[in-house]
C-alpha cells in the first residue's frame, strides 16, 4: 500500500523539482565562462534564472515544515543575490558611462555565482527530502 | 517491570496539548493562498518584458534597435500598472504594439487575479479566525492579574460578567455564539475582556483560555447546554485538580456525574426556587435578608413580596423545573395539583392531565380553593396567559410565574406576579455571591436555621447602621499579614465591639454589622459585641465603604489601634513616643503584651 502511494508521480513534486532544478541550472549557464568577459555570459540567461528563481520562491511559500523553511531561505538568499546581479549590470549598462567593462561584468557574473551556491543548497535540500521520502 | 498505574488517578497535572494552528504565524496562510497568483503575475511579466526585448524596433532614423531588458521592464511596469508614460526609448513598430497590445490585457489580468486573491484571503473566514484566535491566544497569555475562566457568556454569563466586572476582577470568556462575544465589544466594562468564539467541548479551546495558566482561579460553566457543561467541568478537574468549578445545570442526573469529577460547585436555578419559596413561607425576615444580600454594593433593600400563601397549590407545567418545586412544596406538607399536557407520573389524586389554558381543565384544578398558582411551563406567552386566566377565576390566588427570556421581563412586570423566577437571574446572583465573598455564601446557607426573629433583628440593624442602601461586604483576617498591630491585644482578649469603636471618636460605633465569625471551621453568626476574637479569625463584616477603611486603620496601625483598644493616646512619629515614653502596646518588645484594657 505504502509504496505504491509513494511511487505514485505527484504534479506538485514534479513542478517543484522542474523550477528548482532550472533555477540552479540557468544560474550555472549564466555563471560558466571567463569571468571578466561580457561575451560570454548572456543577459537572457541571467533574465530567465531571475524569473525561475523568483517562481521558485513563491512555490515555496507556506511550507511550514523545517525543511521547508530552509528551502525558502536559500531560495530568498539567490534571489537576493540575483537581484543585486541584475542592478550591477543596470548599473553598467544605463548609468555608467563606461558601459559592461572586465571589471562591471566580474562584479555581475561573481554575485550570480553567490546565487548559484544557494541553488546548489537548494537541490541538495530537494535529493535530502526525496531520499527520506522514499524511505518512509 | 513497571507496574500499572492504577486507575482512577487523575489527581496530576495533565497537559493540554495546543493545536498546531494555534500557534502557526498567520502569514504563512497569506503566502500560501497567494501562491498561485504571484506565479500567474511573474510568468506574465516575464513573458511580456522577454517579448518586447526579442521584437525588433527602430530609432528616429530607422534603424533597427532592440529594446533593452531595462527599457522593457520599466516599459512594461509602468503599462502594466495602468500608469503609462509613452513608448521609450522610441516609438515602437507595429510588430511592438501588437505585442504590447496584447500584454496590457494579460498583465491587468494578473493584477486583477493578484490583488483580488489577496482582499479574498484577507476576508476569508478561516483567516480572520486564525488572526482572532492568535490575538486571543496573545492577550490570555499576557494576562498577569488572576483571572476566572467563563464558558458561555449568554443571559447568565453577561449578568455575572457586568457584576464581577465592577468588583474589578477579570475574565476570559468563550462562548459558541459570535452575538455573545460581540456584547464583550459593544456593552461597556471597565477591562478589556478577551472573548473567543469556540466550542468550549474541545478541551483545547480551554487550554488556548487559559486553563493551564498560573492566574486562572476558576472555571465557571454557564453554556445554556448541560452536556457542555459537564465537559467543562470533567476537563477542568482533570487538567487542573483543585481548581474551583462552578457550573450550571438544570439537570439532577447531570448534576450527578459533575460531582463524580472533583467537587465543582453546582448551581441548579430550578432547584433554588423551591428552596427559597419555602424559606419565604416560613421565615419570611431570612428570605428577605438573604435576597438583599446577594445584590450588589447600594441596593436598596427589596420589598418585602407579599408571603407565599400555605394551603393548596397549583403547578402548571410538569418539566424539570415542575418535578423539583413540586417535591419541595410536598416536602414542606402541602397539597399540591399538577397540571400538564403530558403527564410522564403516575396519574393519581392531584395530578391532572391537560392543556391548562382550557377553562375545563382549569375548573377541574378548582383554582377557587387554591392558595396559590404557579405558571412554570417553558413557554413565557403560555405562562402569562395562564396567570391571567388563575387572577380570573381567583384574584386572591399567590401568583408564581417562570420567565424564560429576558425580552419578556416588562410583560411580566405589567402582570405583578408575586414570585417570578428568572432562572438566569438566579442562577447568575448565586455564582456572584459564591465568587465576591465566599464567606458570605456560607453566610447565606446557615443563617436560616437561627430563625425569623434573629433575621429580622439582623435587617433591623444593618437598616440603623447602613441605611436603605446595601453597604459593603467585606471579609476580614485577623493574621499577622492583614491585622499586625492587633496581634499584642489578640492574645489578651479583644472583643467584636471593641474593634467596631471609631478612630475619631472611641465612644462611638462605626457604621458595620459583623454578619459572621468564622474560626477553625466554626461558624458564629452575627457575632454580639462581647464576642472575644482569636489570632486567625475571619470576620464577616457589612457596612458603610468609610467604615471600612476605618476599621482597616486599626487593624493595621498600632498607634490607632492602641486609641481605639484602650483609648490611650500615643505619640506616632518613633522620636516623640521615646521623649514622652508612651510607646504603643505592641512595640515594647521587653514588655509583656499582656496589657489588658485600661478602659473600665
Amino acid at each position: 500500500m505504502c509504496r505504491d502511494e509513494a511511487q505514485l508521480m505527484s504534479l506538485e513534486k514534479v513542478i517543484f523539482g522542474f523550477f528548482v532544478l532550472l533555477a540552479a541550472t540557468l544560474n550555472f549557464g549564466f555563471f560558466i565562462g571567463d569571468i571578466s568577459n561580457p561575451a560570454l555570459h548572456n543577459e537572457y540567461e541571467l533574465f530567465a534564472a531571475v524569473v525561475v528563481n523568483l517562481i521558485a520562491t513563491v512555490l515555496k511559500f507556506g511550507d511550514r515544515t523545517q525543511i521547508g523553511a530552509v528551502h525558502l531561505a536559500t531560495s530568498l538568499v539567490a534571489d537576493l543575490q540575483l537581484i543585486a546581479a541584475t542592478l550591477t549590470w543596470v548599473y553598467a549598462t544605463q548609468i555608467s558611462t563606461a558601459g559592461m567593462t572586465p571589471e562591471a561584468t566580474a562584479s555581475v557574473v561573481s554575485l550570480s555565482g553567490g546565487a548559484l551556491l544557494a541553488n546548489l543548497v537548494s537541490v541538495a535540500l530537494l535529493v535530502i527530502e526525496t531520499t527520506t521520502f522514499q524511505r518512509r | 517491570m513497571r507496574r500499572p498505574v492504577p486507575r482512577g488517578r487523575f489527581h496530576r497535572h495533565t497537559a493540554i496539548a495546543r493545536p498546531a494552528e494555534g500557534a502557526s504565524p498567520t502569514v504563512f496562510l497569506v503566502l500560501r493562498r497567494m501562491r498561485a497568483p504571484l506565479i500567474v503575475l511573474i510568468l506574465i511579466f516575464a513573458i511580456s518584458v522577454l517579448g518586447l526585448t526579442l521584437i525588433p524596433g527602430q530609432d528616429a532614423d530607422g534603424n533597427p534597435v532592440r529594446v533593452g531588458f531595462f527599457d522593457a521592464f520599466y516599459f512594461m511596469s509602468y503599462t502594466a500598472t495602468t500608469i503609462g508614460y509613452g513608448e521609450i526609448p522610441h516609438p515602437f513598430t507595429g510588430a511592438q504594439r501588437l505585442w504590447v497590445t496584447a500584454t496590457i490585457y494579460l498583465t491587468v489580468i494578473g493584477w486583477a487575479y493578484a490583488i483580488g486573491s489577496l482582499l479574498a484571503t484577507l476576508r476569508d473566514r478561516a483567516f480572520r479566525e486564525a488572526i482572532a484566535l492568535r490575538r486571543f491566544t496573545g492577550t490570555v497569555k499576557r494576562l498577569r492579574e488572576p483571572f476566572l475562566l467563563v464558558v458561555g457568556y449568554g443571559q447568565t454569563g453577561q449578568l455575572l460578567g457586568h457584576a464581577l466586572d465592577s468588583l474589578g476582577r477579570r475574565m476570559v470568556v468563550i462562548d459558541r455564539s459570535p452575538e455573545h462575544i460581540d456584547t464583550l465589544d459593544i456593552d461597556p466594562y471597565y477591562s478589556d475582556i478577551p472573548g473567543l468564539v469556540a466550542d468550549a467541548r474541545n478541551p483545547h479551546t480551554l487550554g488556548v483560555a487559559g486553563l493551564e495558566h498560573p492566574g486562572c482561579e476558576g472555571v465557571v460553566a454557564l453554556t445554556d447546554d448541560d452536556e457542555a457543561n459537564l465537559v467543562v467541568a470533567m476537563t477542568a478537574a482533570l487538567v487542573r485538580p483543585g481548581l474551583p468549578v462552578i457550573a450550571r445545570t438544570v439537570s439532577p442526573a447531570i448534576e450527578h456525574r459533575m460531582r463524580a469529577f472533583g467537587s465543582p460547585t453546582v448551581v441548579n436555578p430550578f432547584d433554588r426556587y423551591g428552596d427559597h419559596l419555602r424559606l419565604a413561607l416560613h421565615q419570611p425576615s431570612s428570605y428577605l435578608l438573604m435576597s438583599w444580600l446577594v445584590h450588589e454594593e447600594g441596593a436598596e433593600m427589596p420589598q418585602p413580596s407579599r408571603p407565599p400563601a400555605a394551603g393548596r397549590w397549583i403547578v402548571c407545567g410538569f418539566g424539570r423545573f415542575g418535578h423539583k418545586l413540586t417535591e419541595d412544596l410536598r416536602a414542606d406538607g402541602l397539597e399540591v395539583t399538577v397540571i400538564d399536557l403530558r403527564l410522564d407520573a403516575e396519574p393519581g389524586p392531584g395530578m391532572i392531565e391537560g392543556d391548562a389554558s382550557e377553562p375545563s381543565v382549569l375548573a377541574e384544578a378548582d383554582l377557587a380553593g387554591a392558595a396559590g398558582f404557579v405558571a412554570g411551563t417553558d413557554n413565557d406567552a403560555t405562562n402569562l396567559s395562564l396567570v391571567a386566566a388563575a387572577r380570573k377565576a381567583n384574584p386572591s390566588l399567590f401568583i408564581g410565574a417562570r420567565q424564560n427570556r429576558p425580552a419578556n421581563a416588562p410583560l411580566f412586570a405589567a402582570m405583578e406576579i408575586d414570585w417570578l423566577l428568572v432562572p438566569s437571574e438566579m442562577a447568575a446572583r448565586e455564582i456572584y455571591a459564591r465568587l465576591s465573598t465566599p464567606m458570605l455564601w456560607r453566610f447565606l446557607q446557615e443563617m436560616p436555621e437561627l430563625g425569623d426573629d434573629w433575621a429580622a433583628d439582623t435587617l433591623d440593624r444593618m437598616q440603623a447602621y447602613c441605611g436603605a442602601k446595601l453597604g459593603a461586604l467585606w471579609k476580614m483576617t485577623l493574621s499577622e499579614r492583614e491585622a499586625p498591630a492587633l496581634q499584642p491585644w489578640l492574645r489578651s482578649g479583644v472583643a467584636v465591639g471593641d474593634l467596631l469603636r471609631s478612630p475619631r471618636n472611641r465612644q462611638k460605633r462605626l457604621d458595620a454589622v459583623p454578619l459572621m465569625l468564622a474560626r477553625d471551621g466554626e461558624t458564629i453568626l452575627g457575632p454580639a459585641d462581647d464576642v472575644p476574637v482569636r489570632p486567625g479569625d475571619e470576620v464577616l463584616f457589612v457596612g458603610r465603604p468609610y467604615s471600612r477603611r476605618a476599621l482597616i486603620d486599626t487593624v493595621t496601625n498600632r498607634v490607632v489601634a492602641e486609641y481605639v483598644l484602650s483609648g490611650r493616646e500615643v505619640p506616632a512619629g518613633w522620636v516623640w513616643q521615646r521623649v514622652t515614653g508612651k510607646i504603643p502596646t505592641g512595640s515594647q518588645s521587653t514588655d509583656s503584651p499582656g496589657r489588658s484594657s485600661d478602659d473600665p
